[in-house]
């Protein structure tokens, strides 16, 4: 094969070259090509479009942040629960002990008198 | 380009638009696909026109678009592994449109038949007459890489051409656009 420059071609690519000759476009290519532009200029350029995407952005948007809002609120609110309970179950056991201790304390000083007794 | 220097954009699709369709139909050879393709390439251009510095780097743009965009096509269409002769003259009647000559319209099946980088290579260089440090710019490869696939390419299509076409002139006579020395003389010599 030779890389030559076109006029030192061999024959078969002179051929070739022949062959490949540039195709006229399909007819009527040129007019699609320019509606197809006048209508996506009409879709993306019209002002109308353009307020209607911020619109739907803004209320996308508001519809998001609303959303994660009213989740984090809703969690703080558990956790807020949670933690009363805790407490709550922390009161309670505390009180519990507290009788165990006097209950105990109690018995401890019933014990104490009759051994004294006793060794009287 | 400035606003002033910028061409207008119809004044661009008529003077391009064969070449965009030609790059396009060779690659693909499917005459639907490649109208798509010219159409697509000429929107984008309408949207890249102000960053496009002169009608030479237009020229280099739409023809670099149009061959990556003729790839992405064809690896979207998972190139069907079929008689191409059938395919553009039965399916999609490409060759119908033109009057080309019948060695002309099986020369242009067998190249269809080609590789896709050799094929690439071969209609930038025969269809556009790029040199291959030109035809490199534009597909964005090393050039050692381009003149392999044109030499590759050139050769593939030789030996294609000696086989198919030679049992074609055989059948039909005389070579319309040859100088009467036939396929299979000039196949051999690669």
């Amino acid at each position: 094969m030779s890389l030559e420059p076109m006029d030192r071609m061999d024959e078969f690519e002179q051929q070739l070259r022949t062959a490949l000759v540039r195709q006229a476009a399909p007819e009527g290519l040129k007019q699609r090509i320019l509606e197809a532009r006048a209508r996506r200029r009409a879709s993306v350029g019209s002002p109308q479009s353009v307020w209607m995407r911020m619109a739907a952005g803004l209320l996308l948007a508001a519809v998001v942040g609303g959303g994660v809002l009213w989740k984090r609120h809703q969690e703080e609110q558990r956790g807020e629960a949670a933690r009363e309970q805790v407490i709550t179950a922390l009161r309670v056991t505390n009180r519990a002990l507290d009788n165990v201790e006097i209950k105990l304390a109690a018995h401890d000083t019933r014990d104490g008198e009759q051994e004294q007794r006793r060794t009287r | 380009m400035s606003e002033q220097e910028r061409p207008d954009f119809e004044a661009l699709v008529d003077e391009h638009q064969s070449m965009v369709f030609s790059l396009a139909l060779r690659m693909t050879a499917d005459r639907g696909l490649a109208e798509e393709i010219a159409q697509d390439v000429f929107l984008e251009l309408d949207r890249c026109l102000g960053q496009l510095e002169s009608a030479e780097h237009v020229l280099y743009w739409l023809r670099r678009v149009t061959m990556s965009r003729s790839t992405d096509a064809l690896r979207r269409r998972k190139t069907r592994r079929f008689d191409q002769w059938v395919e553009m003259e039965d399916a999609h009647g490409a060759l119908e449109a033109e009057p080309a000559s019948p060695l002309g319209v099986r020369m242009e099946a067998l190249l269809a038949t080609l590789p896709e980088a050799q094929r690439e290579a071969l209609i930038l260089r025969y269809q556009e007459d790029l040199s291959p440090e030109e035809i490199a710019q534009t597909l964005a490869a090393p050039v050692a890489t381009v003149k392999s696939h044109l030499q590759r390419g050139l050769k593939m299509l030789r030996a294609k051409a000696a086989s198919s076409l030679g049992e074609f002139i055989r059948k039909k006579g005389p070579v319309p656009i040859s100088n009467g020395a036939g396929w299979e003389g000039a196949g051999g010599e690669s």
